[in-house]
């Protein structure tokens, strides 16, 4: 656990985060979920093939 | 002469002729027969056989054919069949073993990111030991429920994949979900099975107490739980907190002013003789005349301007503390609600909350503290994964601007837009408003965990209400195998969609007999303490069947889509004609549906299926089946229930005016998503609009997704594409602990990643590897 994020020296400089990743949460199927690992493999598929919906003016009410 | 046999796992084991003559025996005993003598001599005949092929090493298998024969050879075709069918039967327990043993393997030795059984449901951690040992049970019993408790046409149906079955590792044990009143909880305290709780007091236990009924009914039901009255029934805590402050503040003023002993009882004392006298509270709107007639009791100590002065301090005063209490409450429950464990462990309860159209002061306040705490995020900022909130939208309530709880509507959005939570439930809508009447929030429609619907009643039509009720169990159908076998023949589509309607029905129907025959001490929490409807009638040993029949019995399905893109090459984005196939067939489903109700008096319900673990399963099968077909088995999952596929270019406002006729049908639970681009934050008023948009267009429950990313090293929240706009960082790379006490966002005692909150918290924290 302890093998990423903890502090290493780089020329003498104190550096941290080597190894960690950024945390996307997503819904899925209603719930939000941390991380995509956690995912099984249709729903990360499912997730990486959303397209974005444009918001167009007609919804302007 | 035969001396020894090959086994099926190839061992050689010593012969012995009385195996055969019992094998023989049990399959003529089967059908009445006891002659053992007879099994001996067919036995014998079937070793002389062998022996007269020369096979004097024989396989089990090769014995197995040899006795068929002679049996039919010998005019015992009747016992032939029924060894055959015992011989099919030992395969397939045979088969199942082994591959309950193969999961078993795997289950053990893979990790959750090499077996996708283990991340099949994405809240619970398959890599812990509790995780894994639940996986262990479920799979067993999956596999002895398909061997010896369903219908084996229902066992078939859902093995090769025409329907599925949800939650099936819980067919004889329970059901799914259930709508919390917690109003009707709270009112004289209650038992979790571990020991009493008095009513609560004040707004911290009533938010305690509302995890633990949650916590404590989960481990009952295998779904999720609800709280369809959030708003109403945390006000109460408000009310008596407000009223604790304020008699507090009022002995606060005593004590300096009227130079008492002890202020404190002289403040209880007076309060409870105007209480007594006037049958009136000091409440948090301070509009009902409390203080005039407590005025004169408090002249009879101090002199009446002082009297005045002590009352407005005290006003002030409590106001400040319930609303700093309510916050904290608040905060608390999310806090709990994504941390409290139930299920051994290994699963954070599912849960929701429902809340928008209580137009009280304490409600209000209620509304808005969640809201602030969910906005503000868990310890470092996180999002919080639960409680799913769901916020309501009433037309004269929580809509227009001037109506009472406008400021909550726009609030909700913007907490919405920064932490995808809460969700937008429409009651207006047509299928709702039905229900609603005003002043009882009880038929205020409410949705369950990621959609479930549980408000008409075919039971009971007396109690066409949320509380109490849940769906007993659901199954959905595999439509775009339908489609596919029909090869373009619709009439066909429907003929086979009644036949597996009807499969479904009986299923749903021998699923909820197994469940009717539970007692109630089966359920202490959901039955035991009266949560569920009409179940505070009943003593512990009385079966739970006759109240069970207000909950649902759900029929679901699966890749709309797909369906007409196997059915007439398109799906009902891409035209009219295929989106009113669409309707003419999910309006089918739920005439048959009512129909069914009708005719057994039990509510069964139409649901636009979650899929959480079905996503893959069927197009898997079908692919396997049919091979790749464009449109309908070439991607990884089958598009949710009627949904628009996540890959096709819509806009947002043609995808809500699409799916909303399909929310008006499904009664047993739907939900329209809308996914937006960049960061909504810097664009509310499009979002309320798309939010406005889904009511005019008659959506039932919907919510609008954006990516919230988060960098555990700095802190920062929102939209992270390469780097992270905070720290500078990419993914993986490290940043130096400079840079991150330049930004402030660095403990000097941490030991781990993750500088920007409390330490002892991230201690804990497991870092987000990168792949
Ligand atoms: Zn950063």
């Amino acid at each position: 656990m302890m093998m990423n994020g903890s502090i290493k020296y780089v020329d003498g400089k104190e550096m941290i985060g080597e190894g960690v990743g950024f945390e996307r949460i997503r819904r899925i199927t209603g719930y939000l979920v941390g991380t995509l690992d956690r995912f099984n493999d249709a729903k990360r598929a499912e997730v990486n093939e959303r397209v974005k919906h444009t918001v167009s003016r007609e919804v302007q009410l | 002469m035969i001396q020894t046999i090959v086994k099926r796992d190839g061992r050689c084991v010593l012969f012995d002729i009385e195996k055969i003559a019992n094998a023989i025996f049990k399959a003529a005993q089967a059908l009445g027969g006891n002659d053992y003598e007879t099994a001996r001599e067919l036995a014998e005949q079937v070793v002389a056989e062998m022996e007269r092929q020369g096979n004097e090493n024989p396989s089990v298998e090769q014995i197995q054919d040899t006795v068929e024969r002679i049996l039919i050879n010998t005019g015992h075709a009747r016992t032939a069949k029924e060894y055959i069918l015992y011989r099919a039967q030992r395969t397939r327990v045979r088969d199942m073993n082994t591959r309950l043993m193969k999961t078993y393997e795997d289950l053990t030795y893979k990790s959750a990111l090499e077996n996708d059984v283990k991340r099949e449901n994405a809240n619970i951690d398959g890599d812990t030991a509790m995780g894994t040992m639940l996986k262990y049970g479920s799979e067993g019993a999956k596999q002895f429920y398909h061997m010896f408790v369903l219908n084996p046409a229902h066992s078939k149906a859902h093995l090769e994949g025409d329907i599925h079955i949800h939650d099936l590792d819980f067919l004889t044990l329970t059901t799914t979900c259930c709508q919390i009143d917690i109003e009707k909880l709270f009112k004289g305290g209650f038992c979790t099975g571990h020991g009493f709780l008095r009513e609560p007091n004040d707004i911290q236990s009533y938010a305690a107490l509302a995890c633990i009924a949650i916590q404590s009914n989960q481990n009952d039901q295998h779904g999720g739980q609800s709280i369809p009255n959030f708003d109403y029934g945390m006000a109460h805590g408000v009310a008596k907190t407000y009223r604790k402050n304020y008699i507090r503040n009022i002995s606060k003023g005593l004590t300096l002013f009227a130079d008492l002993e002890d202020g404190d009882q002289a403040a209880k004392e007076l309060n409870a003789r105007v209480e007594q006298e006037s049958g009136l509270k000091p409440v948090m709107a301070d509009d009902n005349g409390y203080r005039d007639r407590e005025l004169p009791e408090l002249c009879k100590l101090v002199d009446e301007q002082t009297a005045l002065k002590i009352q407005k301090f005290a006003v002030k005063e409590a106001l400040k503390e319930t609303k700093r209490g309510t916050y904290q409450a608040m905060e608390a429950l999310v806090h709990n609600l994504n941390t409290m464990h139930s299920r051994a462990g290994a699963q954070i309860p599912f849960s929701s909350i429902n809340y928008g159209t209580d137009t009280s002061p304490e409600g209000r306040l209620v509304m808005e503290s969640i809201m602030k705490a969910t906005d503000a995020g868990l310890g470092n900022g996180e999002t919080a994964i639960f409680p799913i909130q769901i916020f309501k939208v009433k037309e004269g309530v929580s809509f227009n601007p001037g109506d009472p709880n406008y400021d909550l509507f726009k609030l909700a959005c913007r907490v919405s837009a920064k932490r995808l939570f809460p969700n937008f439930s429409f009651l207006d809508a047509p299928f709702n408003l039905q229900y609603y009447r005003p002043g009882r929030p009880e038929t205020e429609i409410a949705y369950m965990g990621c959609r479930t619907r549980v408000i008409g009643n075919n039971y009971d039509p007396s109690h066409e209400i949320v509380n109490g009720r849940g769906n007993l169990s659901f199954t959905s159908i595999n439509l775009p195998r339908i489609a596919i076998r029909s090869k373009g023949d619709v009439d066909f589509f429907f003929e086979e969609l009644d036949r597996k309607m009807d499969l479904v029905f009986d299923q749903l129907m021998e699923r909820y007999q197994i469940q009717a025959k539970k007692r109630v001490r089966n359920f202490p929490f959901l039955m035991g303490q009266g949560i569920w409807l009409d179940s505070d009638n009943l003593g512990p040993d009385d079966e739970v069947g006759e109240v069970l029949k207000h909950g649902t019995l759900s029929v679901g399905f699966i890749g709309l889509a797909e369906t007409l893109k196997a059915l007439i090459g398109e799906h009902h984005g891409e035209s009219e004609y295929a989106q009113n196939l669409g309707l003419e067939i999910i309006g089918h489903m739920r005439k048959r549906v009512d129909e069914q109700g009708k005719k057994t008096g039990m509510n069964f319900s139409l649901v636009a299926t979650p899929a959480e673990g079905l996503s893959g399963r069927f197009v898997r099968i079908d692919r396997k089946l049919f091979g790749v077909m464009e449109g309908i088995t070439d991607h990884e999952f089958y598009t949710n229930s009627f949904h628009i596929p996540v890959y096709f270019n819509i806009s947002a406002s043609e995808k809500i005016r699409l799916e909303a006729p399909y929310h008006a049908l499904t009664n047993g639970g739907h939900i329209s998503y809308i996914e937006l681009d960049g960061d909504p934050l810097k664009n509310l008023d499009a979002f309320e609009q798309v939010v406005r948009y889904m009511k005019e267009c008659g959506i039932g429950y919907g919510s609008i997704n954006h990516p919230v990313d988060r960098d555990p090293v700095c802190g920062y929240t929102g939209i992270i594409d390469e780097v992270c706009p905070r720290c500078g960082r990419r993914e993986g790379e490290a940043v130096s602990v400079d840079k991150l006490r330049e930004l402030g966002v660095w403990h000097e005692n941490a030991g781990n990643c993750g500088y920007c909150g409390d330490i002892h918290e991230e201690a804990a924290r497991i870092p987000n590897p990168v792949d």
